[in-house]
């Protein structure tokens, strides 16, 4: 059955989900850690597992943190493209953890580094 | 008269916004409450279906990449198929719904295998009837996760290379060296067949948990 007043709210939504696209990130976590730090990507807890998580993630650049104790500690910024993964290592082992990118961007420290895709 | 015009347009919203209520409302009736492991085996149901028609694009894309004559057709080839592959991984990421729904059905099973434990209720042939199925349901969400497990790192890994060589490409292209654009673009198409045949793999082997 045609419902307008669901139908086109929806097919908005879609066309503006659509203009700017997704993209993918990929995180490894470098494993000989038991514990692993608490990650977040912009304002999102991650449920980052040892090995590999792979990410949808809108278009543009997020932040990824980790909980530092004290507060939230910038890694990296991730730049997402669509249809593309931007691959990210993190390695726990460090404190506070390293970002290190497939692809990096920009120049070295933390406040500055960026992976792209 | 602006009045009239303004209480006029006011009716005409609030109708507007009631026809949409009265539209929502028998859908989120029609809803029901469904567990999440019956979730998960619809949606796997539709995934199944869904990778069926973008596994033909994809066997349509390695085929006609072999004709093309020019980078530039190539790149744009590799950009559609990117664009196909990153369908395929959107469905089976880590925080896509899928996975989130294949981690609450296993968090179910469990529950219920440990209530059913405590349980005094029933008889144990009964019992053991219900813990039997539920070990059954449990052994196949877990097997339906790794295999979304490995279906995600062979997409991650399809879709790194083909935007790996997509750059390749364009390296050479500034560079002016066409020729050799080409061969990369044509030795794709192997890599491109692997996928599919994954992908077909893969779909062989998808269960839905309890089907």
């Amino acid at each position: 059955m045609f419902r307008p007043g669901i139908v086109a709210p929806t097919l908005l939504l879609l066309a503006s989900c659509n203009q700017a696209g997704t993209g993918y990130i990929e995180l490894k976590m470098v494993p000989g850690t038991a514990r692993l730090p608490a990650l977040y990507l912009e304002a999102d807890r991650l449920e980052a597992k040892p090995g590999v998580t792979v990410l949808r993630q809108p278009v543009g650049t997020a932040r990824l943190q980790a909980d530092g104790g004290d507060g939230k500690v910038l890694l990296c910024h991730v730049v997402v493209k669509k249809n593309r993964i931007t691959t990210v290592t993190v390695s726990p082992l460090e404190r506070p953890p390293r970002c290190q990118c497939e692809r990096p961007s920009g120049t070295e420290g933390a406040a500055s580094r960026t992976c792209i895709g | 008269m602006r009045s009239r015009i303004t209480r006029g347009a006011l009716q005409i919203t609030a109708a507007v916004f009631s026809l949409a209520l009265l539209a929502a409302a028998p859908a989120a009736r029609a809803q029901p409450q469904t567990s999440p492991d019956v979730q998960f085996s619809q949606q796997l149901d539709e995934l199944k279906k869904s990778f069926t028609d973008v596994g033909r694009q994809i066997d349509e894309s390695a085929k006609s990449i072999d004709t093309i004559k020019t980078p530039e057709e190539g790149r744009k080839s590799i950009e559609e198929l990117r664009g196909q592959v990153a369908k395929l991984l959107a469905a089976v990421a880590d925080n896509g719904e899928i996975s989130r729904l294949g981690a609450r059905a296993l968090a179910l099973a469990e529950e219920k295998l440990k209530a059913l434990e405590r349980e005094n209720r029933f008889k144990p042939e009964e019992k053991q009837y219900l813990v039997n199925r539920w070990r059954e349901l449990r052994t196949a969400t877990e097997a339906a996760i790794r295999d979304l497990d490995g279906a995600r790192k062979d997409f991650a890994e399809l879709l790194r290379s083909l935007q790996t060589s997509e750059d390749y490409i364009d390296e050479l292209m500034q560079i002016r060296e066409h020729e050799k654009a080409l061969q990369v673009i044509h030795q794709l198409s192997d890599g491109i067949r692997e996928a599919s045949v994954k992908l077909k793999k893969l779909l062989g082997s998808i269960k839905p948990p309890g089907s």
